[in-house]
């Protein structure tokens, strides 16, 4: 990395403690412009709880965020998609009883005026645009128009991932766990978003226990253990046996 | 494709039922309810279908149809509130004290939709900041605000100058202005609930609240607005209640609660969240209108009236349970049809 670019999303020192646990004790790293990081790191290192502070779920205890060079401090998820970070959740975060575009739309739907003057909702265009995302990832659903849990993982995770694609303005896409519910080939397509993105001009945050596919798509690797950064290193200087090493609380000869 | 963990393994029943069942699907069992009622009383009294019977029966549900177009988005939003027959109470004395006063009718509706907003907007603090159960916060209410109206407003019955009669007792053509006045609301509460965020989110809410909440949906915010809307829906019905009464007393709206969250499950909101229906509620409301008119016709006692009532809440809740998992078993075994 250049590193006269400055950092589109920095983190200094966030902390974050849930009661007598620490989750996160100190978390620094840099996300540069246009490029795909890796976190990786063991069950409970900490990789969900920085995911939450960077998303603008819960609020780091201590430490600072700066995005785009300017101190950052979210009042919640709807400041930080505003700012351009979007977020893919291990979890999904669909509404199980809404369909895909409406689960798409979330918090953002688009209106229109019915006879000229009466609001409502622009069901047409949440539908061809929901058609459009996910024919872009290449995932096809039977139909979009079902509520989602009636829909499997895979298509699940679909409209998951289609919902960070929305957005014009976003320059960063946290994704956690992208690939965890898929098969292998919609893997693949999954990994080819992550490329497109890229080629597009992203930045992209990407955890996943993957090693593989972290290998195949991330710039930099960043190895997170017991709540802090462990390492930072460029995909290309290491081997997948240096970073299982580091993972597992050892360095790197 | 991934495998789908459902239950459907009588996908030939499905098959069989075909098309047609998912025609059935569509349509609220209540019409069919609703078309039996007519028929069976029908038969048992020569009254029921005269037509001043049917715009009776119209009067007499707009005041519980208000307010269960609010209780309809309570509920969708995993919510309840069983406060609403005691803050109709309240609601409706304090109307009747002001227009006693010489207060304009007018100044003293918009005072008393005023007020239930109020305690609508009270439940939903209560229950969003302090994260106490909806069950708990409004049963609370219920004993409170019933105390506080006798307490405050004395025992007695307040008799009505004619002013605020139109809007209880009146007529345009020869349809009741209070069935106007809830059809009016109905529409307004279909459009709220179906074609905007508002309702969207209320839905959401209910189905996934933290999904709601990361995706950056003011939940606590919205519910509170959810718990001020069923509260101006109260203050509305109070004024037609008082209207159509032309006297206000204290013991106003008593068990209504039970006629309304009965009314709204038998429509096909769910008890749980996450659906509802504006549609289905105007059908339960009238489903429950047409027997309560139908039993005092035929000359059945009050009291078997409530033992009716109560079985009928518990009967809506477990057969609307079973009709979705239904729906959603043969829906999966489609899906898993058309993907083999």
């Amino acid at each position: 990395m250049d590193t006269a670019v400055s950092p589109l999303l920095s983190l200094q020192d966030l902390r974050k403690s849930y009661g007598a646990i620490e989750a996160a004790r100190g978390v620094s790293f840099d996300i540069f412009p246009n490029e795909v990081v890796a976190m990786v790191g063991d069950n409970g290192a900490g990789k969900s709880t920085i995911v939450k502070m960077l998303s603008g779920v819960v609020k780091p205890d201590g430490g600072q965020l700066f995005w785009q060079g300017k101190s950052f401090h979210p009042s919640g998820p709807d400041a930080v998609r505003d700012a351009g970070i979007e977020t893919m959740f291990q979890d999904l975060a669909l509404v199980n009883d809404v369909d895909a575009p409406g689960n798409l739309f979330m918090g953002q739907e688009p209106m229109k005026r019915w006879l000229g003057f009466l609001p409502i909702l622009d069901r047409k265009k949440m539908r061809l645009e929901t058609e459009r995302l996910l024919d872009q990832i290449k995932i096809k659903l039977q139909s979009v128009d079902r509520p989602v849990r009636l829909m499997s993982g895979g298509q699940r995770q679909a409209i998951a991932i289609a919902r960070i694609l929305l957005s014009a303005k976003a320059q960063l896409m946290i994704m956690d766990e992208p690939t965890a519910a898929l098969g292998i080939q919609e893997q693949s397509k999954v990994l080819n978003v992550i490329r497109n993105l890229h080629a597009q001009g992203l930045s992209i945050l990407v955890i996943s226990h993957n090693l593989e596919h972290v290998f195949s798509i991330a710039n930099r690797i960043v190895v997170v253990q017991g709540g802090r950064i462990a390492a930072s290193v460029a995909t290309d200087e290491v081997s997948q046996q240096d970073v299982v090493q580091l993972i597992m609380g050892g360095r790197l000869q | 494709m991934m495998s789908l963990n459902s239950k459907a393994n009588d996908s030939g029943l499905a098959k069989q039922k075909g098309s047609k069942a998912s025609l059935l699907d569509k349509i609220n069992p209540l019409i069919i309810v609703i078309v039996f009622l007519y028929v069976g009383i029908t038969l048992l009294s020569d009254r029921f279908l005269d037509i001043g019977n049917q715009m009776n029966i119209l009067r007499q549900v707009a005041v519980y149809l208000i307010i269960a177009l609010g209780m309809t988005f309570v509920i969708a939003s995993r919510g309840i509130d069983l406060s609403v027959g005691s803050s109709l109470g309240l609601c409706a004395m304090v109307l009747g004290t002001l227009i006693e006063a010489g207060t304009p009718v007018a100044i003293a509706m918009v005072v008393v939709v005023g007020l239930g907003t109020l305690i609508g907007a009270f439940n939903g603090l209560v229950i969003t900041r302090f994260r106490i159960n909806p069950l708990i916060v409004t049963l609370g209410m219920l004993v409170a605000l019933r105390g506080a109206t006798h307490f405050f407003m004395g025992g007695s019955i307040i008799r009505m100058p004619e002013s605020l009669r139109f809007i209880g007792q009146g007529f345009i053509g020869f349809v009741p202005v209070p069935a106007i006045i809830a059809l009016v609301a109905t529409a307004f509460a279909y459009w709220l609930f179906f074609h905007t965020r508002f309702g969207r989110h209320t839905v959401s809410i209910g189905s996934n609240e933290d999904a709601c909440q990361v995706l950056g949906i003011h939940v606590n915010r919205h519910k509170v607005a959810v718990y001020a809307f069923q509260g101006a829906c109260v203050g509305l019905a109070a004024a037609i209640i008082v209207g159509r009464l032309n006297a206000a007393s204290p013991s106003l709206g008593n068990l209504y609660e039970l006629h309304i969250i009965a009314a709204v499950v038998l429509g096909g909101t769910a008890l749980y969240g996450g659906v509802g229906t504006i549609g289905g509620t105007l059908l339960g409301i009238l489903t429950i209108g047409i027997l309560e008119n139908g039993m005092v016709l035929i000359g059945a006692d009050f009291h078997l009236q409530r033992v009716l009532l109560g079985f009928l809440l518990i009967f809506a809740v477990a057969y609307q349970e079973h009709r979705r998992r239904v729906i959603d078993t043969r829906a999966f075994s489609r899906i898993r049809e058309a993907e083999e």
